[in-house]
């Protein structure tokens, strides 16, 4: 693949931005950013959640209009740029979610939009010959007629990757593109960075994962707070300066509550042994103790989430045993699942565990129809006073009615009414995967608060997360996940920012 | 943008929490029962047709209104819970049309108890392949029945070779009228709605099914069996189908190879214009009683009027669009 004059390819292809400043709403988001996109050189581009990374990308791509600050494409300055300028300019950006049409082909959809043609007739040939060049352009074979939908997640990032080389871009950026990739499949797309660049193609590479960081990059640039703080070269920066450059020594440890300290040789409630499902985790092994929260800490896609829809039925392990107080127990299915005490609940509200439309009594009765029931017979006063037992104690602001539509509270209340389910249900393991996910701060507190105090009541707790302040705010234990397996167990007094932030990346 | 979750901000975010109460713009209109618009509907027609006919407003029509409505409101009731769990029977007419026809057929070899019971079975195994091919397999279940409903149909024109079959000695069912001049169809009609209304607001199982139809991916997660009790609606259906059958062929006495025909529509106008949402989660008894109602005393009124059969399935095809378009507005509306 590597072309002898690798030197000169991408000779004269230069993107650079100068004091970029933007503000939404009165929040400066960026404050003054300078980066040079050069061809043939790949620049990772680091940061937090909300230091400016998207912000700026998206800048560069046309998405939004810098406050101040210009952008220099090949010695022509521009002020701002919309998204057609920009693709014309050369530039295009692939983001994390796949946007192709899974119907269509790999050729298809390698000139999706654009397809050459005659008189409005597709010139087949030319699509097929397109695809077949970019491909190679980037070292990879795929079947040109096998529907994009039947791909992989690897391959079909590959698919849109060949569509920006048939559009010639000049300037690729690349938004956390190893998110949903396996580690071979990642290794295979460094590879096919590395032909583009050798090609002559400038890259920005977003990433959260910091050893990429060096496999992938020639530069490595961190924001924080809209700020450059660290450009520097990516073969001899090590983590350790990444990460304080990330985090920064202003943005202190988030506070911690009291952790309850359960012995390790207390007898597991339940325990995974061994667990392995393909594609997804391997080589699991976890112990929920009574009186204990359990963080399980990883990356989406990591397959933390996963390992908790295998421990309430809902995923097949194809190896390894779960077992409920030493028993080894087959978990086929939710229903099953609650019936050995275990309650779930899932990361997606809206999707996976409101009835939005029903009352907030059904809602919090509903796992719990079968105990409720007198002769079969549930009735409206019977789940009203299932509801009031933990309307106070969950501290749910709705009117004074049971009846009242879920869908009418505010997220963080809708999350504490669904909290009640297992309250209700006595359940004696509780998954929780992503609690807190799109509720407000305030509640944020009150749904810790309320895991912990089930905690504190003998309910071993677990929960998922990708967010490592919630995992320093609840956890009593914490295990680290990356790519599937494990790779920190952290006791209580370990759980801080900086180490999961660093253990989560390698 | 993440919020920042350093300790200090928690207390400032307080006052923004969850202002609940005030999304309801108009108490008076949400305090009216879902109901209420079909009562006035029902008024008006009444009051309509009393003014026009000099026969509608009286006991024995009355009656007839409701005898009119019995074969639909049997099928109707499970067609409600269906509706509720997100589900559609759209092999009812058809089904009603096969049981009839293997009850009439099998009534001329062999004594008319064994008959029934066959015609009964007949009708489980049409709820069952309906719930089979819906929860094992994964047909959508506007795609099965449709396909049940072509089949079941054919059926039966095979089994009576396209004639209507008579049937003797088997009047009772569908004439008498043990009080009040009551006929035995509407009271039948009756208990299957009461048995249906019980079902539906007091049993794990019909409560199942509006959470089944509000969100079925969190009634599973809330460890609810959705496909035994998606088969069981669809069991029920079957069973309910053929009750009404027998109510048919021992008014007719006879089996009809188009008995059923359009049944379906009926059907789910009613239960639609009662009030459930066809994306499931909505949907009352009650409501479909009214629907029924509406939908007869429109059909009787206009009989009285001496207005064309035909232009009488037009206004039952007006009926079900508007009953539809309304149930849509009202879904606009309500996430607006």
């Amino acid at each position: 693949m590597k072309s002898p004059d690798a030197d000169q390819a991408g000779a004269g292809i230069r993107l650079s931005v100068s004091g970029i400043r933007k503000s939404f709403g009165g929040v400066e988001v960026l404050r003054g950013v300078d980066l040079d996109i050069v061809g043939g050189s790949v620049v990772a581009l680091l940061g937090e959640n909300g230091a400016g990374k998207s912000t700026l990308v998206k800048i560069i791509a046309g998405d939004y209009q810098p406050d101040a600050g210009a952008i220099t494409i090949e010695g022509t300055a521009h002020s701002s740029l919309n998204p057609v300028t920009a693709r014309r300019l050369g530039v295009r950006m692939i983001f994390q979610e796949i946007a192709d049409a899974p119907t269509l082909t790999v050729a298809e959809n390698i000139s999706l939009g654009a397809w050459p043609g005659r008189r409005g007739f597709v010139a087949w040939r030319t699509v097929k010959k397109r695809a077949r060049e970019a491909l190679e352009r980037l070292g990879v074979d795929l079947d040109l007629d096998a529907p994009v939908g039947d791909l992989s997640v690897g391959e079909r990032q590959v698919v849109e990757i060949a569509r920006a080389v048939v559009d010639r871009a000049n300037y690729l950026i690349l938004d956390e593109p190893t998110a949903a990739l396996s580690s071979t499949e990642s290794e295979r797309l460094f590879g096919y960075v590395a032909a583009l660049r050798e090609q002559g193609t400038g890259v920005v590479y977003i990433t959260h994962r910091l050893d990429e960081v060096r496999a992938v990059a020639d530069r490595v640039v961190v924001l924080r707070d809209g700020n450059l703080v660290l450009e520097a070269d990516a073969k001899t920066t090590d983590r350790r300066e990444l990460v304080s450059a990330m985090v920064g020594r202003e943005i202190s440890e988030v506070r911690r509550p009291e952790a309850v300290l359960v012995p390790d040789d207390a007898e597991p409630l339940m325990r995974l042994r061994g667990a392995g499902s393909t594609g997804a985790f391997d080589r699991i092994d976890l112990d929920l103790r009574a009186g204990e929260v359990l963080a399980l800490y990883g990356k989406v896609g990591s397959g933390a989430g996963e390992v908790v829809q295998a421990l309430f039925g809902v995923r097949k392990l194809d190896a390894g045993t779960v077992e409920m107080e030493g028993e080894a127990v087959k978990l086929r299915g939710p229903a099953q699942a609650i019936e050995h005490g275990i309650g779930l609940l899932p990361a997606d509200r809206q999707r996976e565990s409101a009835f939005t439309m029903l009352s907030l009594a059904e809602n919090l009765a509903a796992p719990s129809w079968p105990r409720l029931a007198k002769h079969g017979f549930i009735t409206r006063r019977v789940e009203a006073e299932a509801y009031w037992r933990w309307h106070g104690v969950l501290n749910v602001r709705s009117r004074d009615d049971a009846g009242q539509e879920l869908g009418t509270l505010s997220g963080g209340n809708q999350q504490k009414v669904l909290l009640g389910r297992w309250l209700e249900r006595h359940a004696r393991v509780l998954l929780l995967i992503e609690p807190t996910r799109g509720v407000d701060v305030g509640a944020r507190e009150e749904i810790y608060r309320s895991i912990r105090a089930l905690a504190a009541e003998g309910v071993a707790v677990l929960v998922s997360t990708s967010d490592y302040e919630e995992v320093v705010q609840v956890a009593d234990r914490a295990v680290v996940i990356a790519r599937g397996e494990i790779v920190a167990r952290l006791a209580a007094d370990e759980i801080e920012t900086k180490r999961l932030i660093e253990e989560v990346g390698g | 943008m993440e919020l920042n979750m350093s300790p200090g901000s928690a207390s400032s975010a307080a006052p923004a929490l969850d202002p609940q109460g005030k999304r309801r713009r108009d108490p008076l209109l949400s305090r009216l029962p879902e109901t209420a618009p079909l009562i006035v509907v029902l008024i008006g027609l009444g009051l309509f047709f009393t003014i026009k006919s000099p026969y509608f407003f009286n006991y024995d029509n009355f009656l007839n209104i409701l005898t009119a409505a019995s074969i639909a409101g049997i099928i109707a009731a499970p067609a409600t819970l269906l509706m509720v769990g997100a589900q559609f029977d759209l092999s009812v007419g058809s089904g009603l049309t096969f049981c009839g026809v293997v009850v009439a057929h099998f009534a001329g070899d062999m004594s008319l108890g064994p008959a029934i019971v066959l015609g009964v079975a007949a009708g489980m195994v049409l709820g069952s392949v309906n719930g089979i091919l819906v929860t094992v397999v994964g047909v959508n279940p506007l795609i099965t029945t449709l396909g049940t409903l072509a089949a079941f149909v054919g059926l039966a024109r095979v089994i009576s070779d396209g004639q209507t079959l008579p049937i003797t000695h088997f009047s009772t069912l569908g004439t008498a009228r043990p009080f009040f001049e009551i006929p035995l169809p509407v009271l039948i009609f009756a208990a299957v709605m009461l048995a249906f209304w019980v079902l539906m607001r007091f049993t794990i199982f019909g409560r199942s099914m509006y959470a089944i139809g509000a969100n079925p991916v969190a009634a599973r997660l809330a460890g609810i069996r959705v496909k035994r009790f998606i088969f069981a609606a669809f069991f029920l259906s079957g069973v309910c189908v053929a009750l009404a059958a027998l109510v048919n062929i021992s008014q007719l006495s006879a089996a009809s190879p188009t008995a059923g025909n359009g049944l379906e529509l009926s059907v789910i106008t009613a239960v639609v214009l009662g009030g459930a949402s066809l994306a499931g989660g909505r949907g009352t008894i009650i409501g479909t009683v009214l629907g029924l109602l509406v939908i007869g005393t429109l059909n009787n009124g206009l009989v009285l009027l001496d207005v064309s059969s035909f232009w009488q399935e037009v206004a039952r095809g007006v009926l079900l669009i508007l009953a539809v378009s309304f149930d849509q507005l009202r879904l606009k509306l309500g996430t607006r």
